[in-house]
């Protein structure tokens, strides 16, 4: 049976071991109470049916390939084996080929050479299939036995599922520690090529690197402090937008807006952190940029037409949202006794914000600005557009800059070879990034838990 | 005023009528006075036509089932009930002549004057000191660091608890047990210096002994503050206050001394609801 059909199978007879299964303990009428309910039985049948079958067929499917892989050079006649594995790996190619396009090939070993993988992999899936349904068969045997009772299903059923929990959040621990890993060992190449001080303390960027040895150009420089420089000069400025503007936002709507205008106005303010950067972008390019720019010269600033303000600026209005929601949730969040209570005192409504409010919900609101300094530390789009591509070591605010996020794009998209250092640069830049965030969230959090242990 | 008196003293013992309040409500030298005092939560009326006067240097009890209303009149003397959008208060409130929901009456200044104690202990989350001092800096009453020390002693010794946190003003004021933070929160409210002292349930969240604690400090406050307690309990009543006001339902249904009220009670509802037959 194919493995789609051999699966459905598989779910079927789960569904069908529950079902019998629950009517069984549902009708059980013994000397003494069960120890759990009709469901947990059901369900514990139902594992034992379908988990070990699907435990074979993953195995199975991971070792079937080579399995018949071997069968296939074990029928090789000694005439060919005795030859170079060139020349077999050209006649087992061949083998493959016929195989997955279904001609037959003119050769007659490669021909008997099919003709044994198609009744090896035959025999394969036969085994598989009545394998799996011993299996499936013996839990539901099992299942409905005398011994499904003894068993304290409610327990089982409790381990299973934190069992399944684990497994769930190991799939993302695991994820995250090879993307970490595999960052990792390509910086590792880019470090051979590169020395760790040029790119950590280089002030100039020019990553294109002559393809051929012959070739004139630039060998490349890979001075990461413009591009560094750059994420946080604009993210600066999106922060001096983003956090006043944010922070204010959420004061009036958790402390001063009626009802009615908080639930028009915060998804209002919500969309904001909807509308793609794509779209921000464009508008950085195409309006505040050109205005920034008439604006400067018309007061006699030179300003460049693509400019770290303008980027930051419209970045600065994308993360508003993520600000202002959050810190009102945070402030809603402190409990009405506080305010009752200070303003019980006589204090006015805003001492009260300002001393005891604030002050109370300031873990959280840092919590909200580092996830808007996270977010306008990895945005690519709107600096892409609007505050170009050269990586100008400068901190004026009206001259065109680059990212680290930019770079990288830049880095990896058009033909590339892989393993030059232009590619692996980009590697270089993530970690760097990544350890940079990382080192945020730690700073941060260590602030949020020594303010906590002060007051609470 | 002495009319109205009489008026509302005609003894009506029916368990029916109890539209006008019978008993003392009223005093001649009142710190507090309130007259036809109606209260509403948007469609919903918590208080009927309460007339009530609150003596000075006393304690003045408010009991009466859940729901009664007592909070809802509590929050009228400092005008707690501005803070909630829905509620709508009529009537005639007068703290020492002035009138307290006056356009003129700033809330602000009137909370000065009449503070506030709550029913579950509510220290800001900051250090005691800065939780007694809160008040006094507000409201600028302390030219130095040094008076703002003395005033923290001093209302922390009011409130029994300077003994037990002198080592440790910089600690949280949360890291207090129950009945700690409860006195203080109430060091906090003597900190500014008000005239009178509200408090709704203030030992209701606390064990005996921190009861006893409480209600001993309440006494002894009486000597420079007027106070309004609510209280479910009869026997706090009984043993802190001078006068009673019974609630029921939104109306005061009876007020007088509190040695008359817990031994001569003279509406029936009153009787029932102290010997604890209802509420
Ligand atoms: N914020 C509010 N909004 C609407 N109705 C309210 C509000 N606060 C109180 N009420 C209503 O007003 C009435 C009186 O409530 P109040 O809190 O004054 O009672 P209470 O006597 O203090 O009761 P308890 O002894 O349980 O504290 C109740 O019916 C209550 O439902
Ligand atoms: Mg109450």
């Amino acid at each position: 049976m194919q493995v789609t059909s051999l699966f459905l199978m598989i779910v079927g007879l789960g569904l069908l071991a529950f079902f019998l299964s629950f009517q069984r303990s549902a009708r059980y009428n013994g000397p003494t109470r069960l120890r759990s309910l009709p469901h947990h039985y059901a369900s514990l049948t139902a594992v034992w049916t379908v988990f070990p079958a699907l435990l074979l067929m993953i195995v199975w499917s991971i070792i079937e390939p080579s399995y018949l892989q071997q069968k296939i050079e074990a029928s090789l006649t000694t005439e060919i084996a005795d030859q170079s594995s060139d020349a077999i790996g050209l006649y087992l190619n061949r083998v493959h080929l016929a195989i997955a396009s279904g001609t037959v090939d003119a050769d007659p070993v490669v021909q008997s050479l099919v003709v044994a993988y198609e009744k090896a992999a035959l025999q394969s899936r036969y085994l598989n299939t009545a394998m799996v349904l011993v299996l499936c068969l013996g839990g539901i045997t099992l299942g409905l036995s005398k011994i499904l009772f003894k068993v304290h299903a409610r327990v089982g059923i409790e381990r299973l599922l934190k069992a399944f929990l684990i497994l769930c959040s190991g799939v993302a621990i695991v994820t995250t520690i090879g993307i970490v890993l595999s960052v990792l060992f390509e910086s590792i190449r880019f470090f051979n090529a590169v020395s760790v001080f040029d790119f950590m303390f280089g002030t100039s960027w020019s990553p294109q690197t002559s393809i051929r040895s012959d070739q004139v150009g630039s060998s490349g420089s890979f001075g990461a402090v413009p591009l560094f420089l750059g994420t946080l000069l604009i993210s600066l400025i999106a922060m001096v937008i983003a956090v006043p503007v944010g922070l204010m936002t959420a004061i009036y709507l958790s402390e001063y807006a009626t009802g009615k205008f908080r639930t028009i106005a915060k998804p209002t303010l919500e969309v904001l952190a909807g509308i793609p950067t794509v779209v921000y972008g464009f508008f950085a390019a195409l309006t505040i940029a050109p205005f920034i720019r008439n604006v400067g010269e018309s007061i006699g600033l030179s300003v460049a037409s693509e400019s770290a303000l303008a980027a930051g600026i419209v970045m600065g209005v994308m993360i508003i949202p993520f600000v202002s929601s959050l810190s009102d949730d945070v402030i809603r969040a402190v409990p009405q006794s506080m305010r009752d209570g200070s303003l019980a005192l006589g204090a006015t409504r805003s001492e009260t914000i300002k001393k005891v409010i604030i002050p109370a919900a300031l873990p959280g609101i840092v919590g909200s600005v580092l996830l808007a300094a996270s977010r306008a530390i990895g945005e690519t789009m709107i600096v892409v557009m609007a505050a170009g591509l050269a990586a100008n070591l400068t901190v004026n605010p009206l001259e065109a800059v680059t990212t680290v996020t930019v770079q990288i794009v830049t880095l990896l998209t058009g033909d590339q070879e892989f393993d030059s250092p232009k590619t692996l640069a980009a590697f270089a830049l993530g970690l760097m990034l990544f350890v940079t965030t990382l080192l945020l969230n730690v700073i941060a959090l260590h602030v949020v838990r020594r303010y906590r242990e002060q007051y609470e | 005023m002495q009319q109205r008196n009489k008026k509302t003293a005609s003894p009506s013992l029916s368990l029916g009528n109890f539209a006008s309040t019978i008993g003392e409500n009223l005093l001649n030298d009142a710190k507090i006075s309130t007259r036809d005092v109606n209260v509403s939560y948007g469609d919903k009326q918590a208080i009927y036509d309460a007339s009530l006067d609150i003596g000075r240097n006393q304690v003045i009890a408010l009991i009466g089932p859940s729901g009664c209303g007592k909070s809802t009149f509590l929050r009228c003397l400092n005008r707690m009930n501005d803070t909630i959008g829905i509620c709508k208060v009529s009537g005639k409130l007068m703290l020492d002549g002035e009138d307290i929901y006056a356009k003129k009456m700033d809330p602000v200044l009137l909370r000065a004057r009449v503070g506030m104690v709550f029913q579950k202990p509510n220290p800001f989350p900051k250090s005691i000191y800065d939780n007694v001092a809160y008040g006094p800096r507000i409201h600028g009453l302390a030219r130095s660091n040094a008076e703002v020390d003395e005033i923290v002693i001093t209302s922390l010794e009011k409130a029994g608890l300077f003994e037990e946190v002198k080592d440790r003003l910089n600690a949280p004021g949360t890291s207090l047990s129950g009945g700690q933070q409860q006195r203080l929160c109430i060091a906090r409210t003597i900190a500014v210096s008000p005239e009178v002292i509200l408090m709704d349930e203030p030992a209701s969240a606390l064990d005996p002994i921190a009861t006893a604690i409480i209600e001993e400090l309440i006494d002894e406050l009486r000597q420079n503050y007027t106070i309004v307690i609510v209280t479910h309990s009869m026997q706090q009543a009984a043993r802190v206050s001078q006068r009673t006001a019974y609630f029921h339902m939104g109306r005061i249904v009876e007020v007088g001394d509190t040695n008359r009220i817990f031994t001569n009670p003279r509406h029936e509802m009153t009787e029932n609801y102290i010997t604890g037959k209802f509420g």
